[in-house]
């Protein structure tokens, strides 16, 4: 019974904590370009992290290894030092991008000015890291990221066509600009994909010591949390649908994702939304900082840990609290932190190979795995989605500058 | 010599004939002491490369591609040359 | 009957995570020096570990040795107690000279006030 709600605790953890900003901008733009026309895109991008956050947590049960251990093990330390840096610049235009939306949302809900802002903010995020224990802050991100579900309510009360929202899980080109549809097929896979989130998982796994006999909790874990971080995708996509696209209000600022909950909700509904955006990317920022501190020290083999003392993990520490602050650097000088997200998710997309790859070898390596090893439905699901990857890794730059970044 | 210099050098028989790469260096552990017993070794292709393709160290601790140290004649930074006749296996 | 487990050392040893005897990660296996060869099976004498050991690992590596001012720290391979999922060591990593970054970086840190927090 214990287990039972220390999994259901860990999964609502885990909603709040799916959706990033990346997720928030590529949804509900898509919403307000194409309707509900992308939702099959969605499911594209839930059913491989699914897939490979199994992936990754099994890797991590069995071979007591996280990614990066496994990465540079397997492929060596040239490559492996090649997808460290590919891997560290995509972490920290995340960052960027995530410090840049909880300042947005602060100067939605104050009026204060953004660079202030900023600074509130990675100061706020330092705090908070280094006071509060590692399960603390899980849950209150997490929990307060369920705010999102504001988004659902929304898009039920503006009273979509759901025929047509059902048509919308149906893979199709679209209609308009073949190079925008891309743009965000490409976007919307790549925010749900989106490379420190297996880091994450897999060196949580780690951590908490995860072995065979909790292989069933990490496919409960990555099925039913990944799943509900869909949900929130869809109810971001179809009330923006709803709502923006009807009116031709295209999503390029926050305060349009935060209208789409206001409008058919009154003010409850801003204030949930924007405390829901807060929450999950205030979180974002936390796991991908977390993200780009164990890569390096799990390639160079530092004592790393988001439970340990700080004293304990001391060049981790100071990794993560680097790269805060050099994310901070980024988005401090006044570039659109809309524009950032898009650019993060994209180049993310261009480097996911690099990710995802290796967790493809080490997981069918019988070496690491023994019985454990891939089977033929991970094999199936884990190769179809190293071809989709393959295809948006090159397609993303040229639909990135064709599309003139979804704009047409 | 380390390891590092080991891996990836050619290597070929005293006549010529080449048999591909050093993939990796087969070892005994025992209590207190790492023997090395011999030298896998196979073609080198991109592939192989990257990790991908090599068989993985469970098919490869069955014995096959080992070259055993015995027919090593010589090891340098310029390959590694092994007695006519052998063949990794 | 010896018991001994055959091993590669590439794939099972090279690159993978040093462990002290307190349980204390404190480096990668950068490289392992080899002795002996001419007329008998080669050992592997001793593990070498740090930005030194790096200049055999490609250009990259031998590229990021000279940045990183390449010290190398030699742990003789007597000092290995046991290798399964990390190589695990038979002394805390300050005796062997590894994890040095780790005890320059906590020396800073204990200064701070909550460095004790999680």
């Amino acid at each position: 019974m214990k287990n039972i709600f220390g999994i259901a605790l860990g999964i609502l953890a885990a909603i709040g904590g799916f959706v990033d900003i990346g997720d928030i901008v590529f949804n509900v733009e898509a919403g307000a370009t194409f309707g509900y026309q992308l939702l099959w895109a969605v499911v594209i991008g839930v059913g491989g992290i699914i897939t490979y956050a199994e992936m990754c947590g099994r890797v991590a049960a069995v071979s007591e290894r996280a990614v990066f251990d496994a990465v540079r093990e397997r492929l060596g330390f040239g490559v492996g030092f090649v997808a460290l840096v590919s891997g560290q610049l995509v972490n920290l235009l995340t960052i960027a991008a995530e410090i840049g939306g909880i300042a947005i949302v602060l100067q939605l809900l104050s009026g204060l000015p953004y660079r202030a802002l900023l600074v509130l903010a990675v100061i706020g995020l330092a705090i908070v890291l280094w006071l509060l224990p590692f399960g603390w802050i899980e849950r209150l991100f997490g929990y307060g990221g369920l705010a999102l579900l504001v988004f659902a309510v929304a898009a039920v009360k503006l009273n979509p066509d759901w025929g047509e929202v059902a048509h919308g899980f149906v893979p199709s080109t679209g209609s308009g600009s073949l190079a925008v549809y891309g743009y965000f097929v490409v976007g919307l896979i790549g925010a749900a994909t989106i490379p420190y989130e297996v880091y994450f998982y897999s060196s949580g796994a780690v951590e908490e010591r995860w072995r065979p006999k909790d292989l069933g909790m990490n496919k409960a874990n990555a099925i039913i949390g990944y799943c509900l971080g869909g949900f929130l995708s869809f109810a971001l996509m179809i009330s923006a649908g709803a709502l923006l696209l009807p009116h031709g209000i295209s999503a390029e600022f926050l305060g349009t994702v935060a209208l789409v909950a206001q409008a058919p909700l009154g003010e409850i509904g801003l204030l949930l939304a924007l405390i829901g955006i807060l929450f999950a990317v205030s979180g974002a920022a936390i796991d991908s900082g977390f993200s780009g501190a164990y890569n390096v020290a799990q390639f160079f083999g530092w004592e790393w840990g988001k439970y340990r003392k700080h004293a304990g993990a001391p060049q981790f520490t100071i990794a993560w609290f680097v790269m805060l602050v050099l994310g901070f650097l980024i988005v401090v000088t006044g570039v659109d932190p809309v524009l950032v997200t898009e650019v993060s998710v994209i180049f993310s997309v261009v480097a996911l190979p690099l990710t995802y790859i290796p967790i493809f070898l080490v997981a069918n390596d019988r070496a690491y795995m023994g019985r454990y090893r891939n089977g033929r439905l991970a094999n199936a699901f884990g190769g179809f989605y190293l071809v989709v990857i393959a295809i948006i890794a090159v397609a993303a730059i040229p639909l990135m500058i064709l599309s003139n970044m979804g704009q047409g | 010599m380390n390891v590092s210099d080991l891996l990836g050098l050619a290597v070929r028989t005293e006549s010529g004939e080449s048999l591909g790469h050093v993939h990796d260096v087969r070892a005994e552990l025992g209590r207190r002491s790492l023997r090395v017993t011999g030298l896998v070794v196979g073609r080198l292709g991109v592939l192989e490369r990257l990790g991908i393709g090599v068989p993985d160290a469970s098919e490869r601790l069955r014995g096959d591609d080992v070259v055993p140290w015995s027919a090593v004649v010589r090891a340098d930074r310029r390959g590694v040359v092994v007695r006519d006749g052998t063949k990794p296996g | 009957m010896s018991d001994t487990t055959p091993i590669d050392l590439g794939l099972g040893i090279l690159d993978h995570q040093l462990i002290d005897s307190e349980g204390r990660r404190c480096g990668k296996v950068d490289d392992l020096e080899l002795e002996g060869g001419a007329d008998s099976e080669p050992r592997v004498a001793a593990i070498l570990t740090g930005p030194g050991a790096w200049r055999g690992r490609g250009r990259i590596g031998a590229l990021l040795a000279r940045l990183a001012r390449g010290r190398t720290v030699r742990v003789p391979w007597s000092e290995v107690e046991g290798v399964e999922a990390g190589v695990r060591l038979r002394k805390p990593a300050a005796e062997l000279r590894l994890g040095r970054g780790d005890r320059r970086a906590e020396a800073w840190i204990e200064k701070l006030p909550g460095a004790s927090l999680e």
